[in-house]
């Protein structure tokens, strides 16, 4: 790793809003080489964080969306036989059909390792596949390299990716795996901090409408009985939604009426809740 | 003092690892720490794997760096911890050696005690090396990291830029939810309850999984070779029993009942039922258990895979449990004694539990739990209870 490389350092993105405390961490683990685990409920920005650090840092991002069939082999490389088996019966391809190696394609981890330039590794959503996965996965991380069976080659990491893997579970991951890890938990933004969120994304937005709505927002994360509490993301998508609709008044909020509620609540028993709920602000 | 700091979070129960502790130090030495505020996100970062220990980290670090009463004060019998530790760390000789940078033949060669000895001079070694060394603590300016550097674009700190100490802010013990005996929400047993819908793959391999065929089919040289699967539809058929009766259980049906409903579309089956106190000749469908009673004869007729759930305090006059005429309603008169009920239920259904909101310190002082918990492996309504709970009635046999 060259020198500039290393000296750089992460403070944040132009869309992102950066915590002191996790911009430590990401320097941390960077610095150690070693994979940042984020956990924290959805909509605290954890996939954003990964793309915050591609862009301070300058570096392409790889995003591997983990799936619950996934395979590790998925992940690293592809062996393209039916492309292979087509080229041999057609022949018209440029392809040579007689080297495997035109039919490996590589995987998200794959390309990482193959890039020639220090990349970002977001490894998004990891607790969805099961832990024979996650394992596996680490040991290649590891080590830095794997082997395509298929040509019997060994793909080394050029440069060693800064690794982001996120987790929504509230279970914890395997030991094995988090003794790898450097771990951080996003806790969900207190109103002084999302007020900041949604000015970065509404840039001179009516103050009024921006206290206002993070308020009733707050108020709204707090009934009880809701499966799925709305997030940042459905946050800003309601401020949209308001900021476009010529009738609406921010009185309205204050007095407490919720427009829009769908945005906020996708779930219909959540829905029905809410809706109950907010019935009883106006009272 | 970094080494103690290391020992009290292992003492209170933080699960820590050497080699964690070792890659601090490293992180140490690269100069990346250069205040208490610095150490206290490196170190949670490093050491702590899970937000359940949050809390917990916060109260030590504290602790250690302001003196703030702990819990439980006690002196730290450092050598104790560590031979506690050298035990699990001596599974994994290689391991342990590399970190110490001797051999592995080295290794074997010294008693339990030399080893010991030698891993707290080395330890101590480091600290002291520190301490003469690179300046990474103590000042109580901010830190440059995040201050200055590389960066294009300029930089957001929001929210959190705090003004505190991190002695402070560990005080203020922002991750108490998070920690394990915080009170149990939705998200958590929901997420609890996720573990009944994972593992529910079985049934005939009768689905041909095309990806697997081509490629077998390839490596086979054309010979076609069909690759079958599990069909995953197969979905588990649950029925739930509720003691809604007793006060001790009103905070925790409405909880029980959302998360059931809302887990509902991943069962092939989902049956709640009431009960008062314990189970006699019926259960109820409704709620006020008045008018719709399901005799207990049936429950035979039903799917024996089905997993039984009984959620309940299981405290109660012992007659009512093992009195031939216990129940207190006068039409449940069939002359069996309930713990016959409770056993007939559980021979019914092998894959069964009762999950009990008494915490389990308070089992052994009633007399009708131990007795029910004889009957049914018992459970605390905690998250750990409900992931052990899950987890067993999901057992294959």
């Amino acid at each position: 790793m060259s020198k500039e490389i290393q000296n750089r350092k992460f403070k944040g993105g132009s869309k992102y809003v950066l915590d002191e405390e996790l911009a430590k961490i990401v320097n941390i683990s960077i610095a150690l080489e070693m994979p940042l685990l984020l956990k924290g409920e959805p909509g605290t920005g954890k996939t954003m964080l990964a793309h915050a650090i591609a862009e301070a840092l300058q570096m392409r991002l790889i995003v591997l969306n983990v799936k619950s069939s996934m395979k590790l082999i998925d992940a690293l490389y592809q062996y393209d036989t039916l492309t292979r088996l087509n080229d041999s019966r057609f022949g018209d391809s440029k392809r040579d059909v007689s080297n495997i190696e035109d039919y490996i394609k590589m995987g998200k981890i794959g390309q990482s390792f193959a890039s020639d330039e220090r990349v970002v590794l977001l490894i998004d959503e990891i607790d969805k596949a099961d832990t024979d996965f996650q394992d596996d996965m680490l040991d290649v991380l590891d080590q830095m390299e794997f082997d395509i069976i298929e040509i019997d080659k060994t793909v080394k990491a050029q440069n060693r990716p800064v690794i982001v893997i996120t987790s929504n579970a509230k279970k914890d991951l395997s030991d094995p795996f988090l003794g790898r890890c450097n771990f951080h938990h996003i806790a969900f933004p207190e109103p002084d901090m999302m007020r900041k969120i949604v000015e970065v994304h509404f840039s001179g937005i009516d103050k009024e409408l921006l206290d206002s709505a993070v308020r009733t927002f707050y108020r709204l994360r707090e009934i009880k009985g809701i499966e799925k509490k709305p997030a940042t993301r459905e946050l800003i998508n309601w401020i949209r939604a308001l900021r476009s609709d010529p009738d609406f008044r921010v009185k309205d909020l204050v007095k407490g009426e919720v427009p829009f509620l769908g945005i906020l609540y996708k779930k219909s028993p959540d829905y029905a809740v809410a809706q109950n709920a907010v019935g009883r602000f106006r009272a | 003092m970094f080494v103690d700091f290391f020992y009290l979070l292992k003492k209170v129960g933080i699960p820590v690892s050497p080699t964690s502790f070792l890659r601090l130090q490293k992180a140490l030495n690269m100069g990346l720490v250069n205040s208490v505020d610095d150490f206290y996100t490196a170190a949670r970062s490093i050491l702590v794997k899970s937000e359940r220990y949050f809390d917990l980290y916060d109260q030590v670090f504290a602790h250690r760096f302001q003196g703030v009463e702990l819990k439980e004060p006690e002196a730290i019998e450092i050598s104790e911890v560590a031979r506690a530790l050298l035990e699990e760390w001596l599974k994994n000789p290689r391991e342990l050696a590399d970190l110490l940078g001797i051999k592995e033949e080295d290794l074997s060669k010294l008693t339990p005690e030399e080893l010991l000895q030698y891993f707290l001079d080395r330890l101590k070694e480091q600290t002291e090396a520190h301490h003469g060394g690179k300046k990474w603590i103590g000042t109580g300016g901010t830190s440059p990291v995040g201050h200055s550097g590389y960066h294009p674009g300029g930089m957001r700190v929001g929210g959190v830029s705090r003004n505190k100490s991190a002695v402070k802010v560990a005080m203020e013990r922002r991750y108490r939810d998070y920690s394990q005996e915080g009170p149990l929400t939705e998200s958590q047993m929901g997420e609890a309850l996720k573990r009944l819908r994972n593992m529910v793959p079985h049934g005939p391999k009768d689905r041909v999984n095309i990806d697997e065929t081509i490629y077998e089919t390839m490596k086979n040289a054309g010979e076609i070779e069909i690759v079958f699967d599990q069909s995953l539809r197969d979905r588990l058929k649950v029925i739930l029993a509720i003691d809604n009766g007793g006060w001790s259980m009103d905070p925790y049906i409405g909880l029980v009942q959302t998360l059931f409903n809302y887990a509902r579309a991943q069962f092939k089956e989902l049956k709640t039922f009431f009960f008062h106190n314990t189970i006699y000749d019926y259960l109820w469908e409704d709620p006020q258990r008045r008018s719709k009673p399901f005799p207990l004869d049936e429950l035979p007729r039903l799917d024996p895979e089905t997993r039984f759930i009984i959620i309940g305090d299981a405290s109660m006059a012992p007659y009512e449990l093992l009195s031939t005429d216990g129940s207190i309603y006068v039409g449940e008169r069939s002359g069996k004694p309930s713990y016959m009920r409770l056993e007939f239920i559980a021979k019914t259904f092998p894959h069964s539990v009762w999950i009990n909101p008494v915490p389990p310190v308070e089992w052994a002082y009633t007399r009708t739990i131990l007795h029910i918990q004889e009957i049914f492996p018992m459970f605390e309504l905690t998250l750990d209870g409900l992931e052990k709970a899950v987890s067993h009635i999901m057992r294959k046999n």
